[in-house]
């Protein structure tokens, strides 16, 4: 007998003395791959990728032939809110406390391309990111920070024209040149018409945007990443790891070939083409996605014609993922945070950020931020996985999924490329289609129990503990801003603003390096607003239609016995409903502010439709007044408000005004998101019947919601 | 929460937002007390009704349909029109749930004062309309909405039904793929009063012209809906908003046709005949099962022809004697 048979004759023993069936110790993964219980050598001995060289292509084992050996990894942690001033004296602090780059984050209205006084704003000035509305507010951010020493990380898709016109024109005041910048651009449009939804043009001028800034970048500021093609967006959306690593190396080839299209030659601008992916908590499988995405870059580069070997060379930032973290038991977070630290770690990495353990709750503290960012320190410092490059390759099970995420991967991708690439792709709703079912399926099965989340569905605390999170005043932060951009209005050149927003207009129509001349613009103190309107102007502003799967969620539910039943209990309830009141229960799903942040609307949108009710979705970026007019002339039972970034104590009181002025106070509204609890009872106060947070099973929200709807006011 | 007849009548001649969608949902209601109030304000509101231009709009998946109404709607109002919008999704078999996500293209329309968009669940039913599109119609113009834009789920039963409470007809295709027709309902090219090649734009403005000329070499060769109009091809671009002018003055010529031959009431007519029919049906059936006889009859029947020991044939006949026997008995 061979020992394959041998081990599986004790394993069958094993199991049966477990009351388990061999077969069921046999995994499928939300990759749909099935992870054997036990891996050997024959699982690699036909794999000619398990013998490669880190430095050198297909670059599995990592971009640089001594890795963490050298240099580890970037610390480079993601922050920005409030104001300018703000962000950077919590920038200095940082900085002083170990982190080695930064990484800005914007304000929602900044990504969508507003300035802080435009009303459809409101809510989101300052919240969720730093508000920036001229190059005055880039110089303030970057204060005392030499920009010719430190590398800096934007992550910027909309209005990343204006945005890279004031970090430029910001260090030329600081008296440092475009060469001698150095950071990324996240510049990827591409994922925000699939997940992250902080796009402003249609598609097609877009991705001309992104070739004029690698055009304008490779000529200008050659040691800056012109883009940083992301699947962390996805990932958070929902995708698979073969999902992630697929969709996005399809992405960047879709860049590729719209700077080819721009008559770029491939080994001048692809050496600065970037990526960023997202950890989860499956280890081994996201250390495998980072090796087969390396090797996956490798193949296409060089299918392009790349000779030069740096072309062909992956580089990333990790973040691990703020999916898997939960507004229950909170603390448990940092145990999460760390395993996908290590998962990224492990998988070779070339920056990191850490999520802080509250950010499922609210904005991170000072507090919350230092255990953040220790956790990796302590990795990269303590823990000594840095002695050696790739440990993990070699081990059959690592190698095996590497491999099976390549082939799966590939498979992928060649699908998006039959559809015509990935914008294309896009358009047919294909790729969103896929991460929106991966997105139910995966919830589904956390309801069930069949995905353990500690603190959540198992194990839960008696006592839920209290958490302090940061609280921003967007009002101030408003005011501050607005009077600020109207001192600069008054004080500038106006014929020369103009001159230069008419130039850029006459660019964008005819022509012409947008960036370039958005530089010109920025130095007169032109407006973000005012140059992404003279974009807008001639691009036009583009809405993506929100999609949402149905059947998913009923599906995985029929799996289980007491799971269906539970299932059938809630349509039972429904079914009630409508033999008591003439229709079915109607909600409406709502956006509210510039909020792009779509997977938890999308999936409780999918989870009620396959409860029995009737589900209205909202277009996004919707103002509080225009949701409550859609409640009213849909006339539905109640409105779920849907908040990811900070702005529910302006937004959702402001929608239970409107109602009311519209004279239908009746319509309930409950909240969902990332709601800090603190703030419920503030909510409550302001008419809102229920808070949903991250974490609350969808059978429980829907009964909950049915039982508002029916409650008497 | 019911009211009188007359809160809802005079709430729609105020055009009072929130009071026209209760009506709405009062049309929409399964139960019998709501379908009974449902009845008299209808019949106040039908002298109201009949004066706008009742457009069916359908198209392939794909096709950018809600992007041009959002654009063909906005453009109605610049024009000084009012503009509704009903849209029917489907509901899911297995629960009776429905997404209605047709809004999220419709940001413009959805925020404008003169405009009114109501998408409403299918109700699980065939042929895609909810049960009450046509008295949703009825109140949109008495509530002086002028223009109708009526929206279709998909390609396939439901352009049956709209195209049955339409004056106007329009069929969305986008040009490139070619097959296209396969796609498509065969009949539904008969049907159209136009079509409309959407997504003339950029590097696709070639394509939409070849596909323009393409079908209307096909449309030549198909009898009109109604004799004496010839169907038209035309390009636009929701995105960019163009074509969408001459895309309504076909619509309007048209409408001026119908009005100038007397058709417009011949069509509206003959619609109101057949929806009758299709009511009273509808109606008989319900009533017919209602009666506990029957049903108890038509579960015995139902189990013999399972058991194979009765056809169906047989067993409908049986069925149909015994009702038509209930009924001389009655007498």
């Amino acid at each position: 007998m061979d020992r394959h048979a041998e081990w599986k004759l004790s394993a069958e023993k094993e199991a049966s003395r477990l009351h388990k069936d061999f077969n069921g110790l046999y995994r499928d993964t939300p990759e749909k791959i099935t992870v054997k219980p036990l891996y050997t050598a024959e699982d690699i001995s036909s794999n000619k990728l398990t013998d490669t060289m880190p430095g050198s292509p297909p670059y599995i084992r990592g971009p640089r032939a001594t890795m963490y050996v050298g240099r580890p990894w970037t610390i480079r942690q993601y922050a920005g809110f409030s104001t300018a001033q703000e962000s950077n004296a919590f920038y200095r602090r940082n900085l002083a406390a170990g982190q080695k780059g930064l990484s800005v984050a914007f304000d929602l209205a900044t990504h969508r391309g507003y300035d802080s006084d435009n009303p459809r704003v409101e809510g989101d000035v300052g919240k969720a990111g730093v508000a920036v509305d001229t190059v005055e507010d880039m110089k303030v951010l970057f204060d005392q920070i030499p920009l010719d020493r430190m590398s800096v990380s934007m992550t910027m898709n909309g209005a990343v024209i204006p945005v890279m016109a004031f970090y430029i024109v910001a260090a030329e005041e600081q008296g440092v040149k475009p060469e001698a910048l150095t950071g990324t651009i996240q510049n990827d449009i591409l994922k925000e018409y699939l997940c992250r939804n902080t796009y402003i043009y249609p598609p097609k001028p877009s991705m001309r945007i992104i070739s004029d800034i690698i055009a304008y970048c490779s000529a200008n500021m050659p040691r800056f990443n012109t883009i940083s093609i992301s699947g962390y967006h996805m990932g958070e959306a929902g995708a698979s790891c073969v999902q992630q690593v697929a969709f996005t190396i399809a992405d960047g080839i879709e860049y590729i070939r719209a700077a080819l299209g721009a008559g770029l030659k491939i080994d001048d601008f692809a050496p600065r083409l970037s990526f960023f992916f997202g950890i989860g908590m499956d280890l081994f499988m996201n250390v495998a996605m980072l090796r087969a995405a390396r090797y996956l870059w490798s193949e296409t580069v060089k299918s392009f014609g790349a000779e030069n070997p740096r072309s062909m060379a992956l580089r990333t930032h990790c973040q691990t993922s703020g999916w898997s973290l939960t507004e229950q038991d909170p603390y448990n977070n940092i145990v999460r945070t760390t395993i996908e630290c290590m998962a990224a770690a492990l998988g070779g990495t070339q920056s990191m950020h850490t999520n802080s353990f509250d950010e499922a709750l609210g904005l991170p503290t000072d507090f919350s931020a230092r255990i953040a960012r220790n956790t990796q320190i302590i990795v990269q410092e303590e823990s000594e996985i840095c002695r050696t490059v790739d440990p993990l390759a070699g081990s059959y099970y690592v190698e095996s999924l590497t491999n099976e995420i390549i082939e799966k991967a590939r498979g992928l991708i060649a699908e998006i490329e039959k559809h015509g690439g990935m914008a294309k792709a896009i358009e047919a709703g294909i790729p969103n289609r896929m991460i929106d079912q991966s997105a139910a399926a995966q919830q589904a099965l956390i309801d069930e129990g069949e995905r353990v989340i500690v603190g959540v569905n198992k194990y839960r605390p008696d006592k839920e503990e209290h958490v302090n999170v940061l609280e921003i005043d967007n009002v101030k932060v408003c005011r501050e801003q607005v009077a600020m951009l109207k001192k600069i209005k008054s004080e500038r050149d106006a014929a020369a603003v103009k001159k230069a927003l008419d130039n850029l207009r006459t660019a964008a129509r005819e022509g012409g390096n947008l960036l370039e001349a958005a530089v010109k613009a920025a130095r007169v103190r032109a407006s973000l607003g005012e140059i992404s309107d003279a974009l807008e102007d001639i691009f036009g502003r583009y809405i993506q239609k929100t999609s949402c799967v149905t059947g998913v969620i009923s599906h995985v539910f029929d799996q289980n016995e007491t799971a269906h039943k539970d299932f059938e209990d809630v349509l039972a309830k429904v079914d009630a409903f409508e033999k008591s009141h003439g229709r079915r229960p109607r909600v409406l799903i709502a956006k509210m502010g510039q909020d792009g942040h779509d997977r938890g609307a999308k999936v409780i949108a999918s989870a009620y439709a396959d409860l029995g009710f009737d589900v209205d979705v909202s277009p996004m970026f919707s103002t509080p007044e225009e949701i409550a007019r859609l409640a009213v002339e849909n006339d539905v039972h109640a409105v779920g408000a849907s908040s990811l970034a900070a702005g529910h104590k302006t937004l959702i009181p402001e929608l239970v005004q409107k109602l009311a002025e519209m004279g239908r106070s009746d319509i309930k509204v409950v909240a969902g998101g990332v709601i800090p609890p603190q703030d419920y009872d503030f909510l409550f106060e302001h008419g809102v019947k229920a808070v949903f947070g991250p974490g609350t099973p969808m059978l429980e929200s829907a009964v909950k919601t049915l039982a508002v709807i029916e409650a008497e006011n | 929460m019911l009211y009188p007849a007359k809160y809802y009548v005079d709430g729609i001649r105020s055009g009072s937002r929130a009071i026209i969608a209760r009506t709405m949902t009062l049309l929409e209601s399964r139960l019998e007390d709501h379908r009974q109030l449902a009845a008299q304000v209808f019949e106040q509101i039908v002298p109201l009704a009949g004066n706008s231009i009742r457009v069916g709009i359908t198209g392939t998946p794909g096709a950018g349909k809600s992007t041009l109404i959002n654009s063909l709607g906005m453009h109605l109002i610049e024009q000084g029109h009012r503009v509704a919008v009903l849209a029917v999704d489907p509901s899911s078999s297995h629960s009776g749930g429905s997404i209605l996500g047709d809004k999220t293209r419709m940001a413009d329309l959805c925020a404008h004062e003169q405009a009114f968009i109501r998408p409403s669940p299918s109700g699980g039913l065939l042929g895609g309309v909810s049960p009450g599109t046509r008295e949703l119609i009825m109140v949109c113009e008495a509530a002086g909405y002028d223009v109708i834009l009526i929206e279709t789920v998909g390609v396939g039963q439901s352009e049956t039904a709209v195209v049955d409470m339409v004056d106007f007809f329009l069929l969305v295709l986008i040009a490139g793929a070619g097959d296209d027709l396969q796609g498509i309902k065969k009949g539904i090219l008969e049907d159209a009063d136009a079509v409309v090649i959407n997504k003339a734009d950029g590097d696709n403005i070639q394509a939409a012209l070849r596909a323009q000329s393409v079908y209307s070499g096909v449309i030549s060769f198909k009898r009109p809906r109604l004799p004496g109009w010839t169907p038209e091809v035309m390009t636009c671009s929701a995105l960019q908003r163009t074509g969408l002018e001459e895309l309504w003055s076909v619509v309007e010529k048209h409408n001026n046709w119908l009005l100038e031959s007397g058709n417009l009431q011949r069509l509206r007519g003959q619609q109101y005949a057949r929806w009758t029919t299709q009511l009273c049906k509808e109606r008989l059936i319900k009533e017919i099962f209602k009666v506990a006889a029957i049903r108890t009859y038509m579960d015995e029947l139902e189990q013999e022809v399972a058991g194979g020991a009765l056809t169906p044939l047989a067993a409908s006949a049986r069925l149909t004697e015994k009702v038509m026997s209930n009924l001389r008995n009655k007498k």
